[in-house]
């Protein structure tokens, strides 16, 4: 068991990096919470009737979004029933509440008491209240009390971290199949931009723009995406049959991808895309989980699976460790290879079409640098830039490290020049402690075709 | 092996997604509101730029973040590095923060509109700057951003006043993708042709070729118009680096006092080049202003007072007499 352990310890290092940093940006994000909706409702509405008497004038402020209008209607009904006298109940902007008061006065009432959430109790509007409407009379402002609760850990931004990263994410599976065998593929920027620009063109110009049916979006991306698998093939084709080395390749592979979208789109945004495109990016299904989410890690499970349990995988290792030996042992390396490169452009594809989806419309500005981001998750994932070694969730932890890094600093209000060194940074230190891990537990970091294949196999006997 | 990793997996997951507790569920203490007095804290200012790699863009963010602290606002200006994709994941960061006003300079009008749509459901004010985002659906408190066809009519004027009496063949160095360049031309085209209704010798302008807004490509199009135009007498160029480019054509061509630049911006760069008589003039802009303004627009939308649609700030014309008497110039 303890062997075991520290086995784990060797090969998921980056988990405990990843809750480190989670737990690093739970702390320095730890701030005051302004509650809102019901809870918040009732807290006022208690503190309102124990305080002003039986019944106080009362102007209640909400803006209008679903959380505070919520507060704002239960407010509203637990004080009507208390006798309490609303004046006015604004569910808006400031100058809604500016006209509320102009109206409450020229009326020639007065004021007792304005209730409001932590974020409408702070609009400047209600800070000189005396100078001025000085007939108002002298209105407290009642908002609920806060909480502390860190900004990093609320549902809505664990949400919104995985839903960042599922891109990336995505396309870091067929990466990692790549650089497992020994290449690498810098055209996925380009093919996001490609697929994406694709896949807005044709429900723009052949599924009827605006009108187009789920059908018809289904048709235009899964186009999309078999276009960008034929680039991959076309990149695969010349690393097998010319033995062209994948990186200038996939380089060239880069700028055609680049300059397509850019002549399809003209260099301009493709918008004209109905509503209802967004359900792959932002929608929700099953238990709150964004869709894009979802996919993502039901891909992961299939991934992991082809790595682990299927012969493609263990064969993808093999070719990675000792690519003439593979070959003498009988694995089909060209077919091997090909199958990677095709796969990642699927992916690259397929991200394409998650990323015109969240943003609801195509450009060829899109996936800029991107694999960049993509390498450097599957390499801070523990998988070796030499092939022959890595695991699938080893690089979801690798895309999870990056976006919760991305996302901390944002929340934690660190402009963007530093969060560039501190990003790099990471990434260096994290590849660093994996690399002092596998030399300190002992582990030949090269390892054999013949390695890899019987290591499938203990796997499973242990498994 | 398996096992052990399963369970630690499953428990960074768990604690990924689901420790994190929405915020109604949050403990319904029974504590009693608090009542309180003048607010000291005013939240937080999201700001997210098209670049950071433009001084431009960064003299507004730092004043932005000056003139925000001074009047109790903490602010946080993050690059959206040209990429819009990574602006919108900055925006949605903003909006779980609850930040109280978003800034932004969107590196695309159209991508951006669904997460600018996502803010004005969360209720959180927007204000866009330099760059504007005039589309249907969403809803922006205001528009800070250059007047940059009052900024062309400067640069027509100056043209004109240093070609003088005897006029000439001008080029305009472009950069047609951005909305502001366009306006830029508009203005500078309006003038010309007005000028040449009255005057004796015309300003004719023969050539309008791509810049890119950018040294090198600005160099090569200006090497082309001297080629197609021997006896060229100006240049337009929508921004400095367009006009320094332009500068570097002509001294190689041996040119430099035959054909007069007219730039735009006022970056240190090219007020200096002002200075040295390497640019004739520039309408200057006023990124500093911009983002006064802006702090000043979201403490307006606060107090509830009515904000135009659009706020412009007006350039100035900087010839080689406000160099020399600029301070920061060395």
């Amino acid at each position: 068991m303890t062997r075991n352990l520290s086995r784990v310890l060797t090969d998921y290092g980056m988990i405990f990096v990843l809750a480190l940093l989670c737990a690093f940006f739970s702390i320095a994000t730890y701030s005051e919470q302004s509650p809102t909706g019901e809870a918040a409702a009732r807290q006022v509405a208690a503190a309102l009737i124990a305080n002003f008497g039986k019944a106080p004038r009362v102007l209640i402020a909400a803006r209008d979004q679903a959380d505070e209008t919520l507060f704002a209607n239960k407010l509203e009904a637990a004080l009507s029933a208390s006798g309490a006298k609303l004046l006015a109940v604004v569910k808006g902007e400031p100058r809604d509440a500016r006209a509320a008061l102009q109206k409450i006065v020229s009326e020639g009432q007065s004021l007792d008491v304005i209730a409001g959430t932590r974020t409408t109790a702070a609009w400047l509007v209600f800070a000189d209240l005396k100078a001025e409407f000085p007939t108002l009379g002298d209105p407290q402002l009642v908002q609920p009390r806060t909480e502390k609760w860190p900004n990093f850990l609320k549902s809505e931004n664990l949400v919104n971290i995985a839903n960042q990263i599922a891109v990336i994410a995505i396309i870091a599976i067929g990466m990692t199949m790549v650089i497992i065998t020994g290449g690498i593929d810098l055209s996925v920027g380009s093919l996001i931009a490609l697929s994406a620009v694709l896949a807005a063109r044709f429900i723009r110009d052949y599924a009827g723009a605006e009108q187009a049916s789920a059908l018809g979006m289904t048709l235009a991306g899964s186009a999309a995406v078999l276009i960008c698998g034929l680039i991959g093939a076309f990149s695969g084709g010349m690393i097998t049959v010319f033995g062209i080395p994948p990186f200038i390749v996939t380089l060239a592979m880069m700028l055609v991808g680049s300059g397509l979208a850019y002549l399809l789109a003209a260099g301009q945004s493709i918008y004209q895309l109905p509503d209802s495109f967004v359900w792959l990016g932002r929608g929700e299904g099953f238990a709150r989980i964004p869709n894009a989410v979802l996919l993502m890690l039901i891909l992961y499970g299939a991934a992991h699976v082809l790595m682990s349990r299927m012969r493609l995988g263990r064969h993808l290792y093999a070719v990675g460790g000792n690519r003439e030996a593979a070959r003498l042992s009988g694995v089909p390396v060209q077919r091997v290879l090909m199958f990677a490169y095709i796969a990642s452009a699927l992916l690259a594809g397929l991200g394409g079409v998650i990323m015109a989806s969240q943003l609801k419309s195509g450009s060829a500005t899109y996936g800029n640098m991107y694999e960049l981001y993509v390498i450097a998750a599957v390499v801070v994932g523990g998988t070796s830039l030499s092939g022959g070694e890595g695991k699938m969730f080893g690089t979801l932890i690798g895309a999870f490290t990056i976006a919760v890094i991305q996302n901390g600093m944002n929340l934690t209000n660190v402009e963007s020049y530093t969060q560039k060194v501190v990003l790099g940074g990471v990434i260096l230190g994290a590849v660093l402690l994996d690399s002092l891990n596998v030399s300190g537990g002992g582990n030949d970091s090269r390892k054999g075709p013949a390695d890899a294949l019987n290591r499938g196999t203990n796997d499973r006997a242990s498994g | 092996m398996k096992h052990t990793f399963w369970c630690l997996f499953t428990s960074t997951l768990l604690c990924l997604l689901g420790c994190g507790k929405s915020d109604d569920t949050v403990k319904p203490s029974g504590a009693l509101p608090t009542v309180v007095a003048p607010v000291t804290s005013k939240g937080t200012i999201g700001v997210s730029l098209l670049t950071l790699d433009n001084p431009f863009f960064k003299v507004i963010g730092d004043n932005i973040t000056a003139e925000g602290k001074k009047l109790g606002y903490e602010t946080i200006v993050v690059s959206g590095d040209k990429d819009v994709a990574k602006q919108s994941n900055q925006i949605k960061d903003f909006i779980v923060k609850k930040v109280s006003a978003i800034v932004l300079s969107p590196c695309d009008s159209k991508s951006i509109i669904p997460v600018i749509q996502e803010a004005n459901e969360a209720g959180i004010p927007v204000f866009t700057v330099d760059i504007p985002c005039n589309e249907p659906g969403v809803k922006i408190a205001t528009q800070v951003a250059t007047d940059n066809y009052g900024g062309g009519k400067e640069a027509g004027h100056a043209m004109i006043e240093a070609l003088g009496e005897a006029g000439g063949k001008v080029a305009i160095l472009h950069f047609k993708q951005a909305e502001s360049c366009l306006l830029r031309v508009k203005g500078f085209r309006e003038v010309i042709d007005a000028h040449n209704q009255s005057a004796a010798s015309k300003i004719e302008l023969v050539t309008e070729l791509e810049s890119g807004g950018a040294k090198d490509q600005g160099y090569k199009a200006a090497e082309d118009s001297l080629q197609a135009h021997a006896d060229l007498r100006g240049i337009f160029a929508i921004n400095d680096p367009a006009a320094l480019g332009a500068r570097a054509a002509l001294e190689k061509a041996g040119k430099a006092d035959q054909v007069l630049i007219v730039g735009f911006d006022g970056q240190p760069e090219g007020k200096q080049a002002i200075k040295e008589g390497k640019i004739y003039a520039d309408p200057i802009q006023f990124p500093d202003k911009m983002g006064v303004e802006i702090v000043a627009a979201i403490v307006k939308h606060s107090k509830g007072e009515e904000l135009p649609p659009q706020m412009l700030i007006p350039t100035s014309l900087y010839r080689k007499a406000d160099a020399e008497a600029d301070p920061d110039l060395k």
